[in-house]
C-alpha cells in the first residue's frame, strides 16, 4: 500500500502542474465522437501515422545526405548502396511521400462527400487547406534534393511558373532560385526550407486542424449533429469516447493500411515510374533537357490545368484559381443538408464528374503534350471549374431528402 | 602511490612484449611508396591467398585509387570522346532505362558503312558506342526498314525479326543470349544491390503485420461489443 501512496504522490504532485486529466477528460477518453464512422474515416489518422513516418525517416536521411550540387546525387547513391538499411529509410520516406498525398486526398474526399465543410467546420476545412498547400511545398522542395534529372528540371520548370507574373517576376524568379538558374544554391536553401521551415508550419497546422476539429466535434455520414441528443450525464446519445472506441479502431485500420503500405514498400518502391520516376537516377545535368518533364502524380492535376491553357500567365492564374475554388467551397455548398445520402440527384451527378475530371487531369498531367490530350485537358479542366461555379445553384434548387433525428451506423 | 601505479603499469607493458622470436627478424624492406610492388602483392595475393583468408576491411575502390587508378586518369575523363559524348555510368542503368532496353540494346547493333564506328544500333540510332560485342555475336545486317516494319496495330517487331545474322561470331546465339543475361543480371544487381534483403526483409514485416492485423481486429471486436444498439454507455 505504502507504494500505491507513493505513486498516488507522485501523480497528484504531477496533476497539480499539469492539466494531464483535463487534457484526457477533453480530448481522448472524455472526447464523443460520432458512432457510426465508416470507412472513410481512416484516413485522418492515418495522415498523422504518414506524418510521424515522414518526420522519422527524414531525420535519419538527413543524417546522411548532403545537399550540395556535387554531392547529393552520390549522397543518395550512399544512402542506397553503403548505409545499413538505408534503402529502406529512404523508400520509406518516397513511399511516405506518396502515401501522404493518397490519404490526405481521400480525407479530402470524405469531407466533400459528407459535407465536413460545411458549418461550423469551415475553419477546420480552411486550415485543412493550408496543410494541403504546405504540403505540397514540403514534397516540391523534397523531390529536389535527390539532384536527379527530374529533380532538377522539375524545380526549373516550377520555379519559372513565378517568371509568367507581368513585370517583377523575373526578379521573383531569381530571388527565389537564389541565382539565375536553379544551382547548388537552390538546393541548399530548398534543403533547409524541406527539412526546417516548412515542416514547422506543417506541425503547426496540423496541432491547429486538431484543435478546431475537437472545438466544433467531428461530422459523420449522415451528416447530422450529435450533440443534439445527449443523455442524462449530457453525453451524445450517439456518441462514443474517442478512447478506447477510435483509438483501437484506429490502430486496427493502421494495422491494415501499414500491410499495403509494405506491400509497395518492399516490391514496388518505383510504383513503375510513378512514385520514382527513372530519369531522377540520372544525376542532374543542366546541358541536357529530359525529353519530357512531368512532376510527381500527386501535383499532376493541377499541372494538366496550367498546360491546358495556352498562355503562361493565364494558365498559372487558372491553376491558383483551381485551388482557390477548394478553399471557398463551404460558402458555395447552399444546401440545406450535409451529407451526400441525403443531398439530390444533382449533387451525386456533380461529384462524379468532379472526380471523373480531377482523376482525368492527374493522369493527363503525367503524359506528353499532343493536340488530343490537350484538347481532352481543356474540357476536363472545365469540368473541375463548372463543378464549383455551378454548385451554389444545383445545391440550392435540388431535392433533398431530410437526414434521420439520430444516425444510421 | 601515483609511483606505484606507474612501475606496475610500466611492468605490464614490459610483460606484453616479453615473447621475443628466437632467431633475429629478416628486413622485408617494405616500402609503400612503392605502388608497382604493391600491385603485384595484390594480384598475387588476389589468386593465392583469398581462397582462405579475408581483406574485410579493405575496399577495392581504395586500391584501385591507390594505385593510381583514379577517375581523373581513367580513359573515361581523359580520352577526347567524338562530341564530347563520354559513355555513360551504369550503376543506375537498369533503373534509368530498364533492364530490357540493356538486353535488347546490347542485341541490337548492325553493319552501317555510314557510322564512323562502322556500326548502328536499333534502339539508339546512330549511337556513338562501338559494338564490342560483335566479336562474341558475329555480324548482322539491316535486313527490313524499321520503319516499314511498325505496325498501326499489335506488337511492334523484335529486333530478330528485323536483323539478319551475316557472320558468327566466338559464341553460339544462345551462348551470347545466355552472357548478355548474364550481363544485364548483374547490372540490375548494381543498379538495386538491397533488392535480395528488401524482398526478404518485406515477407517477414508483413508476415508480422498480418499477425498483429488479427490481434488488433480482435482487440477492437471485443471492445466495441457494447457499444451495438446500447443507447446509454
Amino acid at each position: 500500500m505504502a507504494q500505491d501512496t507513493k505513486q498516488n504522490q507522485i501523480f497528484a504532485w504531477f496533476t497539480a502542474r499539469y492539466p494531464i486529466v483535463e487534457f484526457n477528460q477533453k480530448h481522448i477518453s472524455g472526447y464523443y465522437a460520432p458512432k457510426n464512422f465508416n470507412f472513410w474515416y481512416y484516413f485522418g489518422s492515418f495522415s498523422l501515422l504518414v506524418l510521424l513516418n515522414q518526420i522519422i525517416t527524414g531525420i535519419w536521411l538527413a543524417m546522411e545526405y548532403t545537399p550540395t550540387a556535387d554531392a547529393a546525387f552520390s549522397s543518395v547513391q550512399h544512402i542506397m548502396r553503403d548505409v545499413r538499411f538505408g534503402w529502406l529509410l529512404r523508400f520509406m520516406h518516397t513511399t511516405g511521400a506518396s502515401a501522404f498525398f493518397i490519404v490526405v486526398y481521400l480525407h479530402m474526399y470524405r469531407a466533400l462527400i459528407y459535407g465536413s465543410y460545411q458549418k461550423p467546420r469551415e475553419l477546420l476545412w480552411l486550415i485543412g487547406m493550408l496543410i494541403y498547400l504546405t504540403l505540397l511545398l514540403e514534397a516540391f522542395t523534397g523531390y529536389v534534393l535527390p539532384w536527379g534529372q527530374m529533380s532538377f528540371w522539375g524545380a526549373e520548370v516550377i520555379t519559372s511558373f513565378a517568371s509568367a507574373i507581368p513585370i517583377v517576376g523575373k526578379y521573383v524568379m531569381i530571388w527565389l532560385r537564389g541565382d539565375y538558374n536553379i544551382s547548388g544554391v537552390t538546393l541548399h536553401r530548398f534543403f533547409s526550407l524541406h527539412v526546417i521551415a516548412v515542416p514547422l508550419v506543417l506541425l503547426g497546422l496540423v496541432f491547429v486542424h486538431l484543435v478546431a476539429l475537437h472545438y466544433v466535434g467531428s461530422n459523420n455520414p449522415d451528416g447530422i449533429d450529435i450533440k443534439k441528443k445527449k443523455n442524462k450525464k449530457g453525453h451524445p446519445l450517439d456518441g462514443i469516447p474517442f478512447h478506447p472506441y477510435y483509438t483501437l479502431k484506429d490502430l486496427a485500420g493502421a494495422g491494415i493500411f501499414l500491410i499495403v503500405f509494405s506491400c509497395v514498400l518492399f516490391f514496388a518502391p518505383k510504383m513503375g515510374g510513378f512514385f520514382l520516376e527513372s530519369n531522377n537516377y540520372l544525376p542532374a545535368n543542366p546541358l541536357q533537357t529530359p525529353e519530357h518533364i512531368a512532376p510527381v502524380w500527386y501535383m499532376t492535376p493541377f499541372y494538366a490545368i496550367l498546360r491546358a491553357v495556352p498562355n503562361k500567365l493565364l494558365g498559372l492564374v487558372a491553376m491558383a484559381t483551381a485551388i482557390a475554388f477548394m478553399f471557398v467551397l463551404p460558402w458555395l455548398d447552399r444546401s440545406p443538408v450535409r451529407s451526400i445520402r441525403y443531398k439530390g440527384m444533382w449533387s451525386k451527378i456533380a461529384i462524379t464528374e468532379f472526380v471523373i475530371c480531377f482523376i482525368s487531369l492527374g493522369y493527363l498531367g503525367v503524359q506528353p503534350v499532343s493536340p488530343l490530350r490537350s484538347a481532352m485537358a481543356q474540357i476536363f479542366a472545365i469540368g473541375y471549374f463548372l463543378f464549383f461555379l455551378l454548385m451554389p445553384i444545383y445545391t440550392s434548387y435540388e431535392k433533398t431528402k431530410s437526414p434521420p433525428e439520430r444516425v444510421t451506423g | 602511490m601515483r609511483y606505484l601505479l606507474l612501475t606496475i603499469l610500466l611492468l605490464i607493458t614490459q610483460l606484453t612484449y616479453a615473447e621475443e622470436p628466437s632467431i633475429a627478424l629478416a628486413n622485408a624492406k617494405v616500402n609503400l611508396h612503392d605502388i608497382k610492388s604493391i600491385e603485384r602483392g595484390a594480384k598475387f595475393f588476389a589468386t593465392n591467398c583469398m581462397m582462405c583468408h579475408t581483406l574485410v576491411y579493405l575496399r577495392y575502390d581504395t586500391v584501385a585509387h591507390d594505385a593510381g587508378i583514379t577517375y581523373e586518369k581513367m580513359p573515361i575523363n581523359v580520352k577526347a570522346w567524338p562530341n564530347g559524348i563520354k559513355p555513360p555510368d551504369m550503376s543506375n542503368e537498369t533503373n534509368v532505362r530498364g533492364p530490357d532496353w540493356v538486353y535488347t540494346f546490347l542485341h541490337s547493333f548492325y553493319l552501317d558503312s555510314k557510322r564512323p564506328t562502322g556500326f548502328n544500333n536499333l534502339l539508339i540510332p546512330n549511337t556513338s558506342m562501338p559494338s564490342m560485342l560483335t566479336p562474341y555475336q558475329g555480324q548482322l545486317v539491316l535486313a527490313k526498314d524499321v520503319k516499314e516494319s511498325i505496325p498501326i496495330f499489335g506488337a511492334k517487331v523484335q529486333w530478330f525479326d528485323v536483323l539478319e545474322q551475316q557472320s558468327t561470331g566466338i559464341m553460339s546465339p544462345d551462348q551470347f543470349d545466355a552472357t548478355m543475361r548474364d550481363v544485364v543480371n548483374f547490372l540490375a544487381y548494381a543498379a538495386d544491390p538491397y533488392h535480395e534483403q528488401q524482398v526478404h526483409l518485406g515477407i517477414w514485416v508483413i508476415g508480422f503485420l498480418l499477425i498483429l492485423c488479427v490481434l488488433l481486429y480482435l482487440l477492437k471486436k471485443e471492445y466495441w461489443k457494447d457499444i451495438e444498439n446500447d443507447d446509454e454507455n
